[in-house]
């Protein structure tokens, strides 16, 4: 045979199969391979360990299979934001019946919106108008009546009155 | 090739992404052997085939927490080799020497080496060290694709429609790529034949 055909190419190249590496190459590769992934691990740095280990528990949590409960999440954080809100909320209740009776201190509709992490009261005491002075009330309320005289309610006199 | 039973794969795969080393380990030392040969087929150096083959398992360790078990391990495993030796390859481009590994001295009794030797006058009249040699000459003188189809089908005896899935070709690609390898390995050693000392 003059010529190698595919056949005989084939032959030949699976003959190459018979190529083998030392004795003990197979026995001593996984010992190695051990060798090598704790090399690896010396050098990575400290935050990439623990990023890798807090992936591995995350995976073993199956925390995918959580995320297919997002609505239930989502709610969960809704409400736990209401009720934080209202229990922030709550002291300025009465707050607001005091401010309500005091005229002097009553806020404008549109601050009721307004919420801020800081003191409720303190909040209403530096948003409010300008507070007016129970005097300068009393004296635009004198000036708007002419001045009566009553004291006690009782006439001065219950005697019939002098007829010249 | 038998290729290895794919269930226990899965328990394995599945045990290792549970976090038992153990298992991965167990599939390291199957697999060893099979992604050796192709490995050092395509480089032809045996010291660049242990760092690769390394790098190979160091990096499915890494990986196989996203396999989903689309492909069986076995294609996935030798799909990262053979990515990974390609890369190799072209980084070295044409700096290499030939680091052979011993021929195993159960080939005289192979009936294959035992008909070639009767038959075929070239190989008749070469002695093993020199046709490994230039087995392996004439291997390096294809095109790292054309290699690695070479290494898969004929040294690993890989079906077609395997080796497409690994290199994610069609299996027309595979067959073309491996008639063009054939006809060039042909060429060479026939050149060989006409100066077997040279």
């Amino acid at each position: 045979m003059d010529e190698f055909n595919d056949n005989e190419i084939g032959k030949l190249l699976r003959l190459k199969k018979f190529e083998q590496p030392p004795p003990g190459y197979f026995d001593n590769f996984l010992h190695e391979f051990h060798r090598r992934q704790r090399d690896e691990m010396l050098r990575e740095p400290l935050w990439r360990i623990c990023l890798q280990r807090a992936q591995d528990f995350m995976f073993r949590l199956n925390v995918p299979a959580l995320t297919s409960y997002p609505v239930a999440a989502a709610a969960l954080f809704v409400c736990a934001a209401i009720v934080s809100l209202k229990v922030y909320q709550g002291p300025e209740t009465p707050t607001n019946v005091a401010v309500q009776n005091r005229p002097a201190f009553s806020a404008p509709a549109n601050v009721e919106g307004e919420w801020t992490l800081a003191s409720p009261v303190a909040t209403r005491f530096f948003t409010a108008q300008p507070i007016r002075k129970s005097n300068e009330s009393a004296r635009a309320h004198r000036a708007a009546a002419p001045p009566r005289y009553v004291l006690d309610s009782v006439p001065v006199s219950y005697e019939t009155a002098f007829r010249f | 090739m038998d290729q290895p039973r794919t269930d226990e794969d899965q328990q394995l795969v599945a045990r290792t992404q549970s976090g038992d080393a153990a298992a991965f380990d167990q599939l390291v030392v199957k697999y060893t052997p099979r992604l050796y040969g192709l490995v050092y087929n395509m480089t032809s150096n045996h010291e660049d085939t242990n760092d690769l083959l390394q790098d190979v398992f160091s990096k499915a360790y890494k990986a196989i927490r996203g396999f989903r078990g689309k492909s069986s391990f076995y294609t996935w495993i030798h799909s990262i080799a053979v990515n990974m030796t390609l890369n190799f390859l072209k980084k070295r481009g044409r700096r290499y020497h030939l680091s052979l590994d011993d021929v195993d001295a159960s080939i005289q009794n192979d009936k294959e080496f035992l008909e070639l030797t009767a038959t075929s006058s070239p190989v008749r009249e070469a002695d093993l060290s020199e046709l490994q040699k230039r087995l392996n000459e004439a291997m390096m003188k294809l095109s790292d694709e054309h290699r690695a189809v070479v290494t898969m089908f004929h040294i690993q005896g890989m079906p077609h429609a395997e080796i497409s899935k690994i290199l994610r070709v069609s299996e027309g690609t595979v067959r073309s790529r491996l008639f063009y390898a054939n006809r060039q390995l042909q060429n060479y050693l026939d050149e060989f034949r006409k100066n077997p000392v040279a």
